[in-house]
Formats: structure tokens, C-alpha cells, sequence
């Protein structure tokens, strides 16, 4: 069973239309890479499956839970849509801490707010905290941060910050994680540990998609590539058919501007 | 006259200021914070024209949001006016009205003065939150947290920060401003004052300002203080 399935996504903000029907689907613990040029709707899509954006039409499937269906209605109510943002995880391409809060609070806050609406959370506060404080540092310490937890975002290089976005979404335990550019903020030395993060991920079997422009990344993480053109999918294939020997001459021109 | 005289009757026409400022204070922050979230709604009841119609008339009657209206109307009348006038104007237009006249006018003066700041502060919060990213908004969303939990635990913590200047401005002002309760015959330290001249005797009326120059250095003093506190972060 497939964990993300994307059934004819469309998307326009107003008249220009973005997404034109996107389709595609992902198994657990694949790790797929979106590639295509500025503009082609890349972020517009994940904000879409993140409910950031509410789509002009079509169907999007997490885990087996229809978590949109333009069919059925237009919004899911608010409720459903904040299960179906707590079953994705995203990372943003500017981080997006939150700065009043050291590392170790950023990756805290969600999961203790959502702890309080566990019906046994009164009698086992204590517990409960001192769990997410365990997990919490356990997260720190695998994005490589165990000597910042204390820091606030202010205090960190960017790289540092993106690990610790990384941290604070997995915390939620995500069924896909998705990521938009998360090292096109970044100075070129800071993205190489960012990556690894992002790379050991993927040998522990996270569900991720990853809108990259990292081409040797994308090819050495990932088991599948999609390329995206003005709102559709041209290609979708693994890194060898589509980033080695790509079918299609829009894939090839993109392609080709990587190699100069 | 004795020095004694004059400074009792000044400190206790002085703790009326104080009490108009502190009052003003309490109210008119959590009414400020709510006159600010009018000033920011969506609410749009004839939104659905948009979509059924391409009337450029019937479009307009889409963007229209009552509650924004209203609150930026009430701010415009609030702030495009004297405060004095809103003192005379709380008094008296109950009883010319409605016949039902205000009985204290120390009330008459704490609601305008109530009032008055809840505009100021709603434009100082909605600057505040405003100007915090939509990045923060959308990390809490997609971090599932409610709306109310982004809010207290995220947003505001950061306006509080970010307001913390201009608040200092409008509240010092507030200080001094208490004295204008003098124009209902309010007895603060200013009128009090004004008795001894009357009596042949300057010095007191001018001395007030030693009441306003101590309570504004510390409320400064505090306000530095909070800022450094928050110093710990940027953003
Ligand atoms: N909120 C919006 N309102 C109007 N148009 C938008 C909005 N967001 C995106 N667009 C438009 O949608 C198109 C796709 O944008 P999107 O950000 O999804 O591209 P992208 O593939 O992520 O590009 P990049 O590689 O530069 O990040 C662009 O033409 C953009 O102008
Ligand atoms: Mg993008």
C-alpha cells in the first residue's frame, strides 16, 4: 500500500495556474526527490500535501487516509486537517525556528502541547515530560547538536539551524517527511552536513520527499526522481532513468544547465 | 502655607493620577489586544459573490470585512479626536442621550481614557503581529499545533518583544496625560495645585512636575530593563 498518493493535483492562484495535475505515488520508506526549474510549482505542491495551501482540485492520500478530496469538499475541516499536518513532517528552506526558544525548546514545543490532550496526561505529567525531554535530546543528538541544545536559533550558523528544523519535525514522529530546498539558504560549506543528516535519514528508512537542485545529492540518496515542468510531472523514474539517461528534452535542457 | 500642606495635598491629588494610570493600564491592554484582532479580520460575509460573479460592483461587495470596518472606523474616530474632547463627550452625552446621566465623574474619565488607549495600543499590537513572519505561523501549522497554541506560545511571545518600544512611548504619554482629568474637575495633582495658586503660591503648580519627571524616570528605568531581559534572542 502505497503511503502518499497524489491523484490529480491542481493548483491556481487566481488565474495563473500553477499545478496541472499532478500525479504520483510513494511506498514506505522510499526516499523520492522532486527536481525542475524555478517556478515549476515545486514548493506549491508540498505546500499543498503540508495543507499550507488548499488546492483547486484533486486527491491526496497519507497512510492509507484520504486526507483531501476536492470531490468531497473543498476544505477539510479543522480538526482532520490538523491530523492529517501532524501524520507530514516539513522542513522549510529558511528554517523557520522559533526564536525565542533554545534548540532543545524548539524540538520540545509541538509534541508537549499535543501531549496535553493525552487522556492520561494529568496523572503521568511528570513522566511524560521527562519522555519528550529524553526524546528530544536523543533527536538533537542524531542531527549532530547535543552540544547546542541550550542555544538559541540566534546563537547557531545555518546549518546548525536547518538540523535543528530537522530535529523539531521528526519529534512528531511523521509518516512522510518533506523537505524544500533545505540547503539552497545555506553558504555551500554549511550544506555538506546537512546532507549527511538528511542522508543517514534515509538509511534508517524515513519516508522522505526532498525538492532538491543537489543533483549529485538526488542521485546518491535517492530511489526515485520525479521532474516536474510547469505544474506537471514530465519524468518519473529512478535516478538512473531520469537524471542519467532522461527520456524527455525538457529534462535534458534542465538537466544540461547543471553540467556547464 | 506649609511645606507640609502643599505635599500631602499633591501626593494625594498625585495617587489619583496614578489610579487613572494604572486603571487605564489594565483596561485598556486586553481591549487594545481585542480591538487589534477586529482591525485584523477576515470575516468576509459576502465572500461567495467572488466566485458566482464577475460584477465589478458585486466583486467590491465581496471585499467587504464588517468587523475590520468597524474597528478601523472606531480607531479613526478615536485617535482623529481630542482626548479631552472624549472626556467631556463620556460625561455628558449618557444624560443628554439617554437621560441617563453618569454619576461619578471619575468613571466618565477612566472609560475615555480606556478607550482612548485601547486604540493607540490595538494599532501598536496589530504593527506587532503584523510584522511577525509568515514562516512562524506556517512552521506552528504544520507543527499541528492550534490556532490558540501558535498564538500564546509562538506569536506572542515575539510581539511582546518587538512592541515593547513604542508601548514604552505610549505609556509615558499616558502619564502625563492623567492631569487632563483635571477639565471634569477630577482632582488630580495639577488642579490640587492650582489651588495654592489661586492662594498667591506658584511654586507647588510648578513642583508637579517633579511628581511626573520621578514616575516616568522609573517607568524608563523599567522599560530598559525589559528590554535587556529580552535581549536573550533576536528576531
Ligand atoms: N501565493 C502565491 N500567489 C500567486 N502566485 C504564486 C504564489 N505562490 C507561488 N506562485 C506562483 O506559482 C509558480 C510556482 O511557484 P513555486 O514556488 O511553486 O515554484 P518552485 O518550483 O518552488 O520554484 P523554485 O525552484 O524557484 O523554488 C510561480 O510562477 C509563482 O509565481
Ligand atoms: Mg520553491
Amino acid at each position: 500500500m502505497a503511503i502518499l498518493e497524489v491523484n490529480n493535483l491542481y493548483k491556481s492562484f487566481g488565474k495563473t495556474e500553477v499545478l496541472k495535475g499532478v500525479n504520483f505515488s510513494m511506498e514506505q520508506g522510499e526516499v523520492l526527490s522532486i527536481i525542475g526549474s524555478s517556478g515549476s510549482g515545486k514548493t506549491t505542491l508540498l505546500r499543498c500535501l503540508n495543507a499550507l495551501e488548499v488546492p483547486t482540485s484533486g486527491q491526496i492520500i497519507v497512510g492509507g487516509d484520504v486526507v483531501y478530496d476536492s470531490v468531497v469538499q473543498k476544505k477539510p475541516p479543522k480538526e482532520d486537517q490538523r491530523r492529517w499536518q501532524l501524520s507530514c513532517g516539513l522542513v522549510f528552506q529558511s528554517f523557520n525556528l522559533f526564536p525565542q526558544y533554545s534548540a532543545l525548546d524548539n524540538v520540545m514545543l509541538a509534541p508537549s502541547l499535543l501531549a496535553k490532550e493525552r487522556p492520561d496526561y494529568k496523572a503521568n505529567k511528570k513522566q511524560i515530560h521527562e519522555e519528550l525531554l529524553e526524546q528530544a535530546q536523543a533527536l538533537l543528538n542524531r542531527v549532530g547538536l547535543s552540544e547546542k541544545m541550550n542555544n538559541y536559533p540566534c546563537e547557531l550558523s545555518g546549518g546548525q539551524q536547518q538540523r535543528v528544523a530537522i530535529a523539531r519535525a521528526l519529534a512528531l514522529s511523521p509518516k512522510v517527511l518533506f523537505f524544500d530546498e533545505p540547503t539552497s539558504a545555506l553558504d555551500p560549506e554549511l550544506t555538506f552536513e546537512v546532507l549527511k543528516v538528511i542522508r543517514e535519514l534515509a538509511e534508517t528508512n524515513m519516508t522522505m520527499v526532498i525538492v532538491t537542485h543537489e543533483m549529485n545529492f538526488a542521485k546518491e540518496v535517492s530511489d526515485r526522481v520525479i521532474f516536474m515542468d510547469e505544474g506537471l510531472v514530465l519524468e518519473d523514474g529512478s535516478p538512473e532513468e531520469v537524471l542519467v539517461n532522461p527520456k524527455n528534452e525538457r529534462t535534458r535542457a534542465f538537466l544540461g544547465n547543471f553540467q556547464k | 502655607m506649609s511645606f507640609q500642606t502643599v505635599f500631602q495635598s499633591l501626593t494625594e491629588g498625585f495617587g489619583l493620577n496614578c489610579l487613572i494610570f494604572a486603571v487605564t493600564l489594565i483596561t485598556a491592554i486586553p481591549l487594545g489586544l481585542l480591538v487589534s484582532f477586529g482591525s485584523m479580520s477576515k470575516f468576509r460575509p459576502f465572500k461567495f459573490l467572488e466566485r458566482i460573479s464577475t460584477s465589478k460592483i458585486l466583486r467590491a461587495i465581496s471585499k467587504f470585512a464588517p468587523i475590520r470596518w468597524i474597528t478601523r472606523t472606531f480607531v479613526w474616530v478615536i485617535r482623529g479626536t481630542p482626548l479631552m474632547l472624549q472626556i467631556f463627550v463620556v460625561l455628558y452625552a449618557p444624560g443628554l442621550l439617554f437621560e441617563m446621566p453618569l454619576r461619578s465623574r471619575e468613571t466618565a474619565v477612566l472609560i475615555a481614557f480606556a478607550v482612548n488607549y485601547a486604540a493607540y495600543f490595538s494599532e501598536i499590537f496589530r504593527g506587532g503581529i503584523e510584522g511577525i513572519p509568515r514562516g512562524q505561523h506556517e512552521a506552528c501549522q504544520v507543527l499541528g499545533m492550534t490556532k490558540a497554541q501558535a498564538f500564546f506560545r509562538v506569536v506572542l511571545p515575539q510581539v511582546v518583544k518587538r512592541i515593547i518600544p513604542p508601548m514604552g512611548n505610549e505609556i509615558i504619554t499616558l502619564v502625563k496625560d492623567t492631569s487632563l482629568a483635571r477639565v471634569v474637575a477630577v482632582t488630580e495633582i495639577i488642579m490640587c495645585a492650582e489651588r495654592f495658586t489661586k492662594q498667591g503660591l506658584i511654586t507647588p503648580l510648578f513642583s508637579t512636575g517633579i511628581y511626573f519627571l520621578v514616575f516616568n524616570g522609573v517607568l524608563t528605568l523599567f522599560f530598559g530593563w525589559l528590554e535587556k531581559k529580552l535581549d536573550y534572542y533576536k528576531g
